[in-house]
């Protein structure tokens, strides 16, 4: 059998629970290395590593390189290994001066400066994006080919209805009162960004009626164009579908912190990494 | 001075265990978790209707119970009541939770204790022909109807999101309901056989290491009430050492109540009641229940109650009041399954406002509480007080029981290391939560 292991850097092992949810593997691959559920301290050589959480201390560094040579594929998974994830809120210089505080703690792992995504310092195979990624999804992962077809954007899958006739005039949110069943919630006047998000996950969010967040990160197409491109995409939406003031629109999508789209956003923005490849992203 | 030290596993995330011997005699034992994120800092500034959606991610474990609490501190904070579908369907996602929890907790996390294997995915078919079934199917079918609950009821089984300001935002339909009834039916009676399974297996467990671990008498703490509890928790309460209930408080009033204090070998904090030792998670719960108000739960409890007295202190014990946990849970969600749950009144409107709100739901691992304070629309302070911290002092104290044991002038019994193990576990930590 196909072996695989999984390291877990700084996250919240969300990840770990998909991937076991994934009940399939069992049948086909065997997990050498979690310690959530296998007493093993050690990684041995492996087929696939899966790799979830962002590196947020040197201890988290030390492992990744360390593991990293073990195995002939390695699999970025989740937003916090790929992007750095909601640790990246922290990424603020208001912020870090707290972090710095923490260090007084001894006998513990030190904190690095900020909360990298492993592509910073390893060559990835694949990137398995996701908050977390779904258990389907875990299995394309494992088989090593990146072979998933499914629609481009979330958009496509959450089949709510796009009414011509309602045109809302704010983002009012759910301070308004009820969700309508089947209308798009931009309709509703919700800031969902199901339309520069990457499919796979089957649009769950939005078909519950909570606007999509963009955890699985950008669509192919706004892959590699950058941050300004997708805001604009966006806006461009909001234009369409709405009488929402441009300038409420962008403030929205620039809420403090750019909170709501830390998923896609967060690491994407002012640095000088290298577009990642969309053929490596499942 | 030697200095042991145990990394763990089959537990949420990353810590060792450090005992420090001196002549044969133990000097300190501690349980440091070695990892941290720093929610507190890093929500600073974040919108406060976002939190819903950033703090189920401190743990992909607890997804749920932060989301809830994150919607009851920031209702508390706008004054808003959400209406009674809505409730019914949080306690409904908070049931999926428990099932999902306490099924993994007992049957991946402590099962291989039981079995001398290091883990239930390594088990060989029929290794054991007392073996109810082939566990590792069985436990993926157990905790299979608990995430599905937390799916139709919070839209995805990590991260919910339904839960928002004001109620949820849709309800469950029928057809959705029947599909997870049929799952919570089929689970019941499995979930009851891998349980017994494991009960059998911890009575050879005692025979062979002639203990259950550390049965000092200690205070313990739930949010929960003492029949048919509900994990969307109301009052905080302590119960003593001799299973009395001595204090009663809201969230507000925890910092008045109980002690915290940070250290400086883990990430992290502790708290205690008054100096003393305290324990939160299953035990807690179990001991304050009078019953659990449905009908094989009863049954476990009765025979619990028979066999261990009460309050029983014995910490392999919390892992036994677990399966008498999921099984109420099975039972309660196909009662709540039963009634409807399409309505369209799942939400109300609400105005935002300034102010402090304080959250508190009675996760797996114990009370959970979320303290904010907005200012201007954002959270200028945020507070997550963790179950997990209540157990810290409980831990350290059992662990130093443990090593007592195994730990003489003359040698190390290398049991030690398994003892260390299904010490932490009986606590089933949450270290992604404690640090967060």
């Amino acid at each position: 059998m196909k072996t695989f292991a999984v390291l877990q850097l700084s996250g919240c092992a969300g990840c770990e629970m998909s991937l076991l949810e994934a009940g399939d593997w069992t049948k086909k691959y065997e997990l050498t290395h979690l310690p959530l559920v296998i007493s093993s301290h050690d990684i041995p050589d492996v087929e696939v590593l899966l790799i979830s959480g962002g590196v947020r201390t040197d201890e988290d560094l030390f492992k990744l390189r360390r593991s990293v040579k073990k195995a002939q594929q390695v699999v970025a998974v989740g937003t916090c290994a790929i992007s750095g994830g909601v640790a990246s809120l922290g990424d603020r210089e208001e912020v870090r001066a707290l972090f710095t505080a923490e260090e007084s703690r001894r006998e513990v792992p030190r904190l690095l400066p900020k909360c990298h995504p492993i592509d910073t310092f390893v060559n990835v195979t694949f990137y398995l994006p996701g908050c977390p990624p779904t258990p389907e999804l875990f299995m394309v992962a494992l088989s090593g080919k990146n072979d998933f077809k499914s629609s481009k954007i979330v958009c496509a899958e959450c089949g709510r209805k796009k009414v011509k006739e309602i045109r809302p005039q704010s983002l009012a949110g759910f301070s308004q009162g009820s969700v309508l069943t089947d209308i798009c919630l931009i309709k509703q006047g919700f800031l969902c960004i199901g339309s520069s998000t990457r499919n796979g996950c089957l649009a769950p969010c939005p078909r519950a009626g909570f606007p999509c967040v963009g955890c699985r990160g950008p669509s192919d197409i706004l892959m590699e164009k950058g941050k300004a491109a997708w805001l604009q995409s966006i806006q461009r939406i909001f234009e369409t579908l709405t009488d929402i003031p441009a300038e409420e629109v962008n403030a929205g999508l620039r809420s403090p912190q750019l909170s709501l789209f830390l998923f896609q956003f967060s690491d994407y923005d002012g640095t000088a990494r290298p577009v990642r490849p969309k053929e490596k992203m499942i | 001075m030697p200095t042991l030290k145990f990394p763990l596993s089959r537990i949420e995330g990353h810590a060792q265990v450090v005992i420090e011997v001196q002549g044969g005699k133990v000097v300190s034992a501690y349980f440091q978790a070695t990892e941290f994120r720093g929610f507190e800092h890093l929500v600073k500034g974040v919108p406060a209707e976002d939190m819903v959606v950033i703090v189920p991610r401190i743990c992909g474990v607890c997804s749920t119970a932060h989301h809830v609490a994150a919607v009851e501190a920031l209702e508390d904070a706008y004054g808003v009541t959400p209406p009674p579908l809505a409730q019914n369907i949080r306690e409904l996602l908070l049931l999926g939770q428990l099932i999902q929890n306490q099924a993994t907790s007992l049957f991946i996390f402590t099962m291989p204790d039981r079995l001398g294997t290091e883990s239930i995915f390594q088990i060989p078919d029929q290794a054991d022909t007392a073996q109810p079934m082939h566990i590792a199917q069985g436990v993926a079918q157990v905790r299979k109807a608990g995430t599905n609950l937390i799916k139709v009821a919070g839209g995805q089984f990590i991260h919910p999101v339904k839960a928002v300001v004001g109620g949820m935002t849709s309800g469950i339909t029928k057809a959705e309901a029947d599909a997870a009834r049929a799952e919570v039916e089929a689970a019941l009676p499995l979930a009851c056989r891998l349980f017994d399974y494991y009960i059998e297996k911890t009575r050879e467990l005692k025979e062979r290491i002639g203990t259950l671990g550390d049965d000092a008498p200690a205070y313990y703490i739930a949010s929960v009430g003492d029949t048919k509890p509900d994990y969307s928790g109301d009052r905080l309460r302590m119960l003593d050492p001799h299973g009395v209930l001595c204090d009663e408080f809201p969230a507000r009033d925890f910092w008045s109540h109980l002690t915290y204090e940070e250290t400086d070998y883990s990430y992290s904090g502790r708290t205690n009641y008054k100096g003393n030792v305290i324990r939160a998670n299953s035990l807690a719960r179990i001991n304050m229940a009078k019953s659990m108000g449905t009908p094989y739960a009863d049954g476990y409890l009765k025979r619990f109650r028979e066999t261990f007295g009460h309050p029983a202190h014995a910490i392999l014990l919390f892992d036994i009041a677990r399966g008498i946990e999921l099984v109420y849970a099975l039972e309660r969600a196909l009662e709540i399954l039963s009634g409807p749950l399409d309505g369209e009144d799942t939400h109300i409107g609400f105005t935002p406002r300034d102010g402090e709100g304080y959250g508190l739901v009675e996760a797996p691992r114990g009370p959970l509480i979320h303290h904010y304070v907005i200012q201007n629309g954002l959270i200028s302070k945020a507070d997550f007080i963790i179950p997990t911290v209540h157990n810290v002092m409980a831990i350290e104290q059992a662990l130093r029981v443990a090593a007592e044991r195994y730990i003489t002038a003359e040698r190390i019994d290398m049991e030690l290391e398994h003892a260390v193990g299904r010490v932490v576990r009986a606590f089933d930590p949450c270290i992604a939560c404690a640090t967060h």
